[in-house]
């Protein structure tokens, strides 16, 4: 064995034994312990109402999130790399904030600016709506967290793209509706994908901010995480694991999904994907508006 | 080559330096529940450090971890190497001792092992606007009540056992003089004014302090909580007024030492020592300047060293058959507390 091979073996396995202990190792035993009860255990802890009903709460608190930054976040990406105007860069560096800021900030922020004693929190409240302990902190909350996901991941994509490809398109004489649509959008199809699955699983195990503005009243305002957080505390660690893990099962689901996905070209893709990487001579004088 | 011999130099150092120690001096490592933490930092700690020291001659050195109990409880039931135990709930160290960990019977000390009380009662805005004066006041309309999850705190569960006693009280009360209501209709009557509280409640946050936080933040008009969690913050001038009720229950926190990690670290005599001198006169007076009242059974005490009148229709959770028998009752899966939350959630 040549010292070259060695040291390609020692790397091999150094990547293997950080990613197994660092993620596997852990996630084994958390599912070990969920299952040691077997499956009708497992299936008992989910569905008991408090349980059900905070895994329903969170799932769809998850989707309005998902689709609320999908669309905002598009958006931000598109205005940050295409347009000059003062003060981008200020912008910019405001997206990773979320990352930064500690959750359990994040969470007083947000009470502070809707709480009873602020200006807009008041005026909400006069307005018969009501924010902060409802629903609608749960997804603000969410939507903080995970606003960098879908920019970040749509950025690159779009500095990438070639301008070139758009202005084919234009001078063929697509409206620009259609060449956003048909151009711009299935070329940054992968970097959306992934800024949305990565929102929808980061929303999904979302606590500490939402312990905060939630108002975690059981089978109204309690997530998954703050159920969980409540059985581990009332020594039921049992109930605790297996909405865990129910979580992680959802999480690992939509991250497999993204991996096919997102493969490069050529490899395994569903038709309805791989029709975006046709050159663009291939598209139909019809779809041109 | 000077690095290779670094290794070994370090070890006996460490070695070496770990039996000096030993010898003179000794190292106490304490896990105790949050809300105390001003009683043990500024005063109990010291004091305690001045008499060890005084006694044997020996410093002794005190480690703490301040956190929820039931949090508390869990590390050192996960390795967390304490030797002094001091929490907010007999459950949490039950679960200690049923780990194996407190080999003795913890309730065999001076007060039963408990080393501070307190009541429930009730925090309200300053002048009392919704003009709040007993428990049935809380399930008006439009009263917003505070407390925590009893699920992930130790406090609220106190606190709904509060509400849900003193509906046992009130059962007695309108069945009038002489007479006692059956134990099932008392339970009727018990469990109506906690869901009349319970639908009043907008936030549950996860522990007594955060719930005392929103409060402050302006949410609600009452906060029901620990005595000793208003006193102090009353004192301070903050723009709230404490009602302590008629009915309601008399708490009571206990601290023990940790059979396997006293001996392991050799410091048995040192956390004997530390647990009863919590029972001693210094230790209680930095309770009571906390707003905690002084230990020992409620009926019996003469109220000497404390202002605070006792209410009058005082329960403890003997009277409500003891722990296992009122948690399960409440917070069970088919618990009181656990159907009504449902119920209304489901608009029942």
């Amino acid at each position: 064995m040549t010292t070259h091979t060695l040291l390609q073996l020692a790397l091999r396995s150094a990547a293997v034994g950080y990613v197994s202990l660092l993620i596997l190792l852990p996630l084994a035993a958390i599912a070990h312990q969920s299952f040691v009860g077997g499956i009708d255990h497992f299936i008992q802890d989910i569905s008991t109402p408090q349980a059900s009903s905070a895994l329903a709460l969170t799932l769809e608190a998850a989707i309005i999130t998902t689709i609320i930054n999908a669309l905002f976040g598009t958006l931000s990406a598109i205005v940050l790399v295409r347009y000059e105007f003062p003060g981008r860069w200020f912008l910019n560096a405001l997206v990773d904030l979320p990352f930064a800021i500690p959750t359990l900030v994040t969470g007083l922020m947000i009470a502070a600016i809707y709480g009873p004693t602020s200006i807009l929190g008041l005026w909400l409240q006069q307005g018969g709506v009501t924010v902060l302990y409802n629903q609608p902190g749960i997804v603000l909350a969410m939507l903080f967290v995970t606003m960098p996901f879908t920019i970040r991941s749509l950025q690159p994509v779009l500095m990438e793209l070639e301008r070139e490809q758009e202005e084919a398109a234009f001078t063929l004489g697509a409206s620009p509706w259609t060449t956003f649509w048909k151009v711009t959008v299935p070329s940054v199809l992968p970097g959306l994908l992934t800024g949305v699955f990565l929102t929808f699983v980061r929303a999904l195990g979302e606590f500490g901010s939402i312990v905060i503005v939630a108002g975690n009243i059981p089978m109204k305002t309690q997530v998954a995480s703050v159920y969980v957080y409540g059985e581990i505390e009332s020594y039921n660690p049992q109930g605790a694991t297996s909405v865990s893990v129910f979580i992680l099962l959802i999480s690992f689901l939509v991250l497999v999904l993204l991996e096919r996905l997102t493969r490069p070209p050529g490899e395994r893709m569903p038709r309805w994907f791989r029709w975006s990487n046709r050159p663009l001579a291939m598209i139909r004088p019809s779809e041109i508006g | 080559m000077i690095v290779s011999y670094l290794f070994p130099i370090l070890l006996a150092w460490v070695a070496f330096s770990g039996s000096v120690m030993a010898g003179e001096s000794k190292e106490l490592t304490l896990a105790v529940y949050s809300v105390p933490k001003e009683a043990y930092e500024r005063t109990i700690i010291p004091a305690f450090q001045r008499s060890w020291k005084q006694r044997t001659g020996q410093e002794v050195r005190i480690r703490t971890s301040y956190g929820a109990s039931g949090a508390q409880a869990r590390a050192i039931i996960g390795g967390f190497d304490a030797d002094v135990a001091a929490l907010s709930l007999e459950g949490d160290l039950d679960q200690i001792a049923k780990a194996g960990l407190i080999s003795h019977d913890w309730r065999t000390g001076p007060h039963k092992g408990m080393v501070s009380a307190s009541v429930v009662a009730l925090g309200v805005r300053e002048g009392n606007p919704k003009g709040i004066k007993v428990w049935e006041d809380l399930a008006r309309p439009g009263v917003e009540v505070l407390y925590p999850n009893p699920k992930t705190s130790g406090g609220a569960m106190w606190d709904v056992i509060a509400i849900y006693g003193a509906g046992l009280k009130l059962a007695e009360q309108q069945a009038g003089a002489g007479k006692k209501p059956s134990a099932e209709s008392a339970e009727i009557v018990a469990a109506g004014l906690l869901k009349g509280i319970q639908k009043n409640v907008k936030v549950m946050d996860k522990s007594g302090r955060e719930s005392v936080t929103t409060f402050e933040r302006g949410v609600g008009d009452v906060i029901v909580t620990y005595e000793n969690e208003l006193l102090p913050r009353i004192k301070s001038h903050r723009p709230y007024e404490i009602i302590v009720p008629n009915e309601t229950v008399w708490i009571e926190n206990p601290a023990a030492l940790i059979d396997r990690h006293v001996d392991r670290h050799h410091v048995r005599d040192v956390a004997e020592a530390f647990v009863s001198f919590l029972h001693g006169e210094e230790a209680q007076a930095a309770f009571a300047e906390l707003g905690f009242r002084p230990i020992g059974q409620p009926a019996s005490q003469a109220s000497t060293r404390t202002s605070l009148p006792l209410p009058n229709r005082l329960f403890t959770i003997a009277d409500l058959g003891g722990w296992d028998t009122i948690s399960a009752k409440l917070f069970g899966p088919r618990g009181a507390w656990t159907t009504i939350v449902e119920d209304l959630a489901r608009g029942k």
